[in-house]
């Protein structure tokens, strides 16, 4: 009797989690094991109609990618954007949230969505205006510098700046998402604790440091985390604004791959897709023993 | 749950060997027949009837229905149904259409996807009751893979150089420039005249081997052995016209990085005295303000040739087409030389049929019988299921040569060596 009512319990389970299972199997699992495979072959774009009949090639591909110049390049420009970027635009959303969360009285509303804004905006949009705000001869920025006297760079047809210049409207465009988070962890320290800290005689700074960041490790963790995330897969950013130019310098690991399977070339695509992969589960291993709760 | 787990393993790596065992190519795969024959045996198009679906991108996908109906008021029984496509998602959606056996009759193509998409088995070859002399040459070959033709030019472009007649006089040259010091000449006398720059080049980025290839061709270069089955990218031609090409920017004479300014502005207001680029560029710079007195269009320079890049679409039947016969029909009556005029008048697209140009529409106006001229002498990069990336290459060594610290010496090499690592995808 309570044999049967188990199984049929177990039954029911499986029909509440089916739909989601298939789905998840046919879109998901599915074709990461069919990349999986691919990455294995030679299959190009000239196979797909006999996507069978193609060589095994064993760890080639994954040797290729590996050797690959522009991968390298790309490689390295992605962790220049993460290394920096993670850091400057948490470093930026918790300013803003602190702000908010103590000092900003008035007009808190108006700078909440103006953090947020940039957040759920059309990426298109926001390159457009960022091309117009850094355009070398009729930019707004070389304008207001000119008036200076000083005479700016091409921010993205420079070599030097291109990079430098999308991190920055990365962090822009991300810290809003990251400051809501951060807002609502800090909202949730007790009062108390700074009034404790307040009558020990421990100035702002020395609140900040010895109750607000311990007490914001795990949301700091997961801001770390969701952004890593992103970062490691940069792609909006170069792909709508210098195209990964000049000289490579913006190109990232996600748009040099995206590139490779516009060229029709699958098993190498796939290739670098798990390489990438694997470098987004090792970046947040990393990330998880650095900002883990001491327990 | 262990034990399922470990089931689930068990049946993906079943699964996975399974498919690593169906792999394997044919040992003779693409290598096709012997005896290629550049043209597949006749269609009977007279017969034509049913339906044909027709893809086309841009401009030409939002007004082909004006021809269309045109050919069905000729053939009551046939119905053509056009759908427009985006060009961004036009080759995924051909691709795609190829793979799943599902696709339109017709469909407009790149010229550079040929080669990939015959490769593919994709589109069926080209009917012996088209004739490939009524074509221009460069267009024609275009649609050559392998030595079989895979479709028709539909229209084409090719690049020549636009410049300030004004501020040309007024540095002292007076003739059309007719060699590469010509051009060098020109565009030094066009900013001694007080243009900013005296000719913009593209410094590397998408498409400028567009702009470079000509030079490369009229060198003497060919990308391609005769048997096309090896790039000939590196030698003598390349270093001339890579040198050539990197002295104007070493010089001064054009921009060293792509401007945000608008070309068409800057060469309305004399800041930028001359360019080259296609024939969509009179419409634009008409637009932007240029006075139609101060500027004319030349014939690429001639070193051992003259020779300019030609571009276009052509049409191509699907192979898994079931209508085949009505599919020719369509594209047929789309290269008669009196619609091609007609298609000319709706959107400016330029006739692909020579008889099309004596047409008054063409042969009159001085600036488009330039293009028609140069189409005698242009040609068009290899049909081979590689080139978009092998050019992607081209661009980032042209871009490490004029903008970098390469120099032409070592960037032809290097273009030589990306194209072999590449290969022809054969």
């Amino acid at each position: 009797m309570a044999g049967r009512s188990k199984t049929r319990q177990t039954l029911v389970a499986w029909s509440f989690a089916l739909p989601f299972l298939l789905l998840f199997v046919v879109f998901l699992a599915g074709p990461i094991a069919a990349a999986f495979v691919t990455s294995f072959t030679d299959l190009r774009v000239t196979d797909i109609k006999n996507p069978l009949s193609v060589d095994f090639v064993g760890i080639g591909n994954y040797l290729d990618v590996l050797g690959d110049q522009r991968f390298q390049k790309a490689a390295q420009n992605t962790a220049v954007f993460v290394l920096v970027g993670i850091p400057l635009t948490m470093a930026l959303a918790l300013a803003a949230a602190t702000g908010l969360n103590q000092g900003i009285v008035r007009f808190r509303t108006i700078f909440r969505v103006g953090f947020y804004l940039p957040v759920v905006t059309s990426i298109v949009a926001i390159a457009v205006v960022w091309r117009l705000l850094l355009g070398s001869e009729a930019g707004l920025v070389n304008g207001i510098l000119a008036g200076f006297g000083i005479d700016g760079p091409g921010w993205l047809t420079d070599e030097r700046y291109a990079l430098w210049s999308i991190i920055a409207m990365a962090a822009w465009r991300n810290l809003g998402f990251l400051m809501v988070i951060f807002l609502a962890g800090l909202q949730t320290i007790p009062g108390d604790l700074y009034e404790a800290a307040e009558v020990d005689g421990a100035n702002r700074w020395q609140r900040f440091r010895g109750i607000t960041l311990p007490m914001m490790r795990p949301t700091l963790l997961f801001g770390a985390v969701t952004t890593g995330i992103g970062y490691v897969q940069f792609f909006e950013e170069p792909f709508v604004m210098t195209e990964g130019g000049p000289l490579n310098a913006t190109l990232s690991l996600a748009l040099y791959g995206y590139r490779q399977f516009s060229f029709g070339n699958y098993g190498y695509t796939a290739a670098l897709s798990f390489i990438l992969f694997l470098a987004i589960a090792l970046l947040t291993l990393l990330m998880f023993r650095l900002i883990r709760p001491a327990t | 749950m262990r034990n399922g787990r470990r089931a689930g393993g068990i049946l993906l790596a079943g699964l996975m060997i399974v498919a690593l065992a169906a792999c394997g190519r044919d040992e003779d795969d693409g290598g096709g027949e012997s005896s290629a024959a550049s043209l597949a045996p006749e269609v009977d198009t007279g017969a034509a009837t049913g339906e044909v679906s027709v893809w086309a991108m841009g401009a030409e996908g939002d007004n082909l229905e004006v021809l269309a109906d045109a050919f069905m008021e000729e053939n009551p029984d046939v119905t053509v149904e056009v759908t427009a496509v985006p060009w961004d998602a036009a080759h995924d959606r051909i691709v795609n259409a190829i793979a799943g056996g599902e696709g339109p009759d017709v469909t407009m193509i790149g010229t550079t996807w040929m080669g990939e998409f015959a490769q593919l088995g994709g589109i069926d070859p080209t009917p012996a009751n088209i004739d490939a002399s009524e074509f221009f040459e460069g267009a024609w070959d275009t649609t050559v893979v392998d030595g079989t033709s895979y479709g028709v030019p539909w229209y084409v472009e090719t690049r020549l150089v636009y410049y300030r007649t004004d501020l040309a006089e007024e540095g002292g040259v007076t003739e059309p420039p007719a060699s590469w010091d010509d051009l060098k000449a020109m565009a030094e006398a066009i900013q001694g005249a007080g243009a900013e720059y005296g000719i913009n080049l593209q410094p590397g980025g998408t498409g400028s081997w567009q702009t470079f290839m000509p030079f490369f061709w009229q060198a003497g270069g060919e990308i391609m052995d005769a048997d096309g089955a090896a790039f000939t990218l590196d030698g003598e031609p390349c270093v001339a016209a890579l040198t050539y090409y990197d002295s104007f920017f070493e010089e001064g004479l054009t921009a060293p990085a792509p401007g945000d300014l608008p070309l068409e502005g800057q060469f309305a207001n004399g800041d930028v005295g001359s360019f080259v680029s296609g024939p969509w560029m009179i419409g634009v710079v008409t637009d932007a303000g240029a006075d139609p007195e101060t500027w004319t269009v030349a014939h690429q320079p001639t070193e051992e040739a003259g020779t300019s890049f030609v571009g276009g679409s052509n049409l191509g039947v699907l192979a898994d087409s079931d209508n085949k016969e009505a599919a020719w029909a369509f594209i047929e009556y789309l290269s008669q030389p009196e619609v091609q005029v007609t298609w000319f008048e709706t959107i400016k697209d330029l006739p692909s049929v020579q008889s099309a140009w004596d047409d008054p529409a063409l042969a009159d106006d001085p600036l488009l019988s330039a293009f028609g001229d140069q189409l005698a002498d242009a040609k068009a990069p290899p049909a081979i299921a590689t080139w978009e990336q092998v050019a992607a290459e081209i661009d980032g060594v042209i871009e490490q040569v004029t903008v970098g610290d390469m120099t032409p010496e070592d960037g032809c090499p290097a273009m030589q060596e990306a194209a072999d690592g590449i290969g022809t995808g054969a």
